[in-house]
């Protein structure tokens, strides 16, 4: 049948695909030209994290953030772990990031940038410690519950373990009060599984939208103490330091895009039924 | 002998390495003996990065000599990317003890490699977009309701579905939670016992595939 023989409603279930692209690329333009701004509620996921984080870490506490994610899950995860970072600051722990994935070390270096206000008065080696890059992989996540130092001899820059003063005592996921996982893929699994059940340690997600469906029945039983799902997440939690950023502003894309998915999926139906009457 | 080294081998060292995590795991807590294997298997990861460096780059040193056509270009633009990204990186660690702090090296990832991987990353947006449109079709009651419980959850997750109607997050948790969850779990735990399974199979010699042979060779 030619294009001109299709009725109206044919034609509504078979709109081509690149007008969706257009119609998506112009309009999440619109947020960043004049940016739309609704109310979030906080779900009760990202509540648990940030209380966890409040009611867990004590001043001098030593805490793990797990950069499992590649920078091109930035938008998505950026904010979230930055909102975290902040309130792990403001808490007084002291921070280990180490990370999964082959580019941490550019989003350690993001996270500094954007995080700046807050390290500028913390000590490298005393209040933070950089440890790099390990494989990904359950074995090297295992070994480091059981001693950080087989895995890590030195910090990312050759300082040896022993002369960083934050290092001192730390060696194994018994001196770590809590692990956030900043992820992309499964390494929260390897945490859950390595820390979380045989050391007691607890652990906290901070994942991409995806991962919600796959890390909530975890954080349902207990096994995680909180999450983050998403920009989302990062927007919540940025609500709940107190400081709006980018992933409040990025809920604007969020909103026309997946509002502009429930009209395509209602257009096609309606084109759908419409033509089967027919 | 080097069918003996294939296999038999290979079946042992599997199973010591299981039972020695198993104990660990179950009855000890931490053992000096896991403890070491461990720093072995992170060790030949490592190994097998720099492995993988050379195979990939040996493959496509083959396309160039070859002059495969329609690769061999590609080819030579990967072998450029990569010595220069691993020069300019290694000068960077050897002068400075952090890759980041060489400017050429900085720059290749903090622009192109950063831009190229978030765009990547953010295509795949306009294909779920399309993709919703051409699949998400009520043929048939099953679909219907994937449909229905679909439109509730995206809402869900965009503060403009509480502007809409505030009954929206409210229906689309109760799927999450009553629907996704649980179906969610069963998945988990279905697939450990199928872990589990698999396990007993390679520790037994009879998941060849875990050994890298080739079924039905």
């Amino acid at each position: 049948m030619s294009e001109e023989e299709l009725t109206f409603w044919e034609k509504l279930a078979r709109i081509d695909r690149r007008v969706f692209y257009w119609i998506l690329f112009i309009g999440l333009m619109i947020p960043f030209i004049r940016p739309i701004v609704f109310p979030i509620a906080i779900s009760p996921s990202t509540r648990d994290l940030y209380e966890g984080i409040k009611e867990m870490v004590e001043p001098g506490d030593v805490v793990v953030m797990n950069i499992a994610f590649g920078v091109s899950a930035w938008p998505e995860c950026m904010p979230a772990f930055c909102a975290c970072t902040k309130l792990l600051i403001k808490e007084g722990a002291k921070i280990i990031f180490w990370g999964a994935y082959y580019d941490v070390d550019m989003t350690y270096q993001e996270v500094l940038r954007r995080c700046e206000d807050y390290f500028k008065d913390l000590k490298y080696g005393e209040d933070y410690v950089y440890l790099g890059y390990y494989p990904y992989q359950e074995a090297a996540v295992a070994q480091l519950a059981a001693s950080i130092r087989s895995i890590f001899k030195t910090d990312n820059y050759g300082t040896p373990l022993d002369e960083i003063p934050m290092m001192k005592n730390v060696d194994k996921a018994t001196d770590i009060k809590l692990v956030l996982s900043g992820d992309t893929g499964d390494v929260c699994d390897y945490y859950i599984r390595q820390w979380r059940i045989p050391y007691g340690t607890p652990v906290a997600e901070i994942g991409i939208a995806m991962l919600g469906s796959s890390y909530m029945p975890f954080y349902k039983s207990g096994v995680l103490f909180g999450m983050s799902v998403g920009v989302r997440g990062g927007a919540e939690l940025e609500k709940l330091i107190g400081e709006p950023g980018e992933a409040t502003i990025r809920m604007g894309a969020i909103n026309i895009s997946h509002i502009l998915v429930v009209i395509a999926v209602i257009l096609a139906n309606i084109g759908y039924f419409a033509s089967r009457r027919k | 002998m080097a069918e003996v080294l294939r296999r038999e081998v290979v079946y042992l060292i599997t199973a010591i390495v299981t039972v020695i995590m198993f104990i660990e795991f179950f009855f000890i807590g931490t053992w000096n003996v896991a403890e070491e294997l461990r720093t072995w298997a992170t060790i030949i990861a490592n190994i097998s990065l720099g492995l993988g460096a050379v195979r990939l780059l040996s493959e496509h040193a083959k396309n160039i000599q070859k002059r495969r056509a329609g690769v061999w270009p590609f080819s030579i633009w990967l072998w450029i990317i990569f010595l220069i990204t691993i020069l300019s990186g290694l000068a960077g660690y050897v002068t400075t003890h952090d890759a980041m702090k060489n400017p050429l090296y900085n720059w290749l990832f903090k622009w192109p490699y950063t831009s190229l991987g978030q765009t990547l990353y953010a295509i795949t947006g306009f294909y779920i977009f399309s993709a919703a449109y051409r699949a998400f079709r009520a043929r048939n009651i099953d679909a219907a309701l994937l449909l229905i419980a679909g439109c509730f959850v995206i809402l869900t997750n965009a503060p403009i579905g509480e502007v809409i109607w505030s009954g929206i997050p409210v229906i689309g948790r109760w799927f999450l939670d009553y629907g996704q969850v649980p179906a969610m779990r069963c998945f988990l735990i279905v697939a450990a016992f199928g872990m589990l399974a698999y396990g007993f199979r390679a520790l037994l010699g009879r998941e060849r595939g875990f050994y890298g042979e080739v079924v039905g060779e």
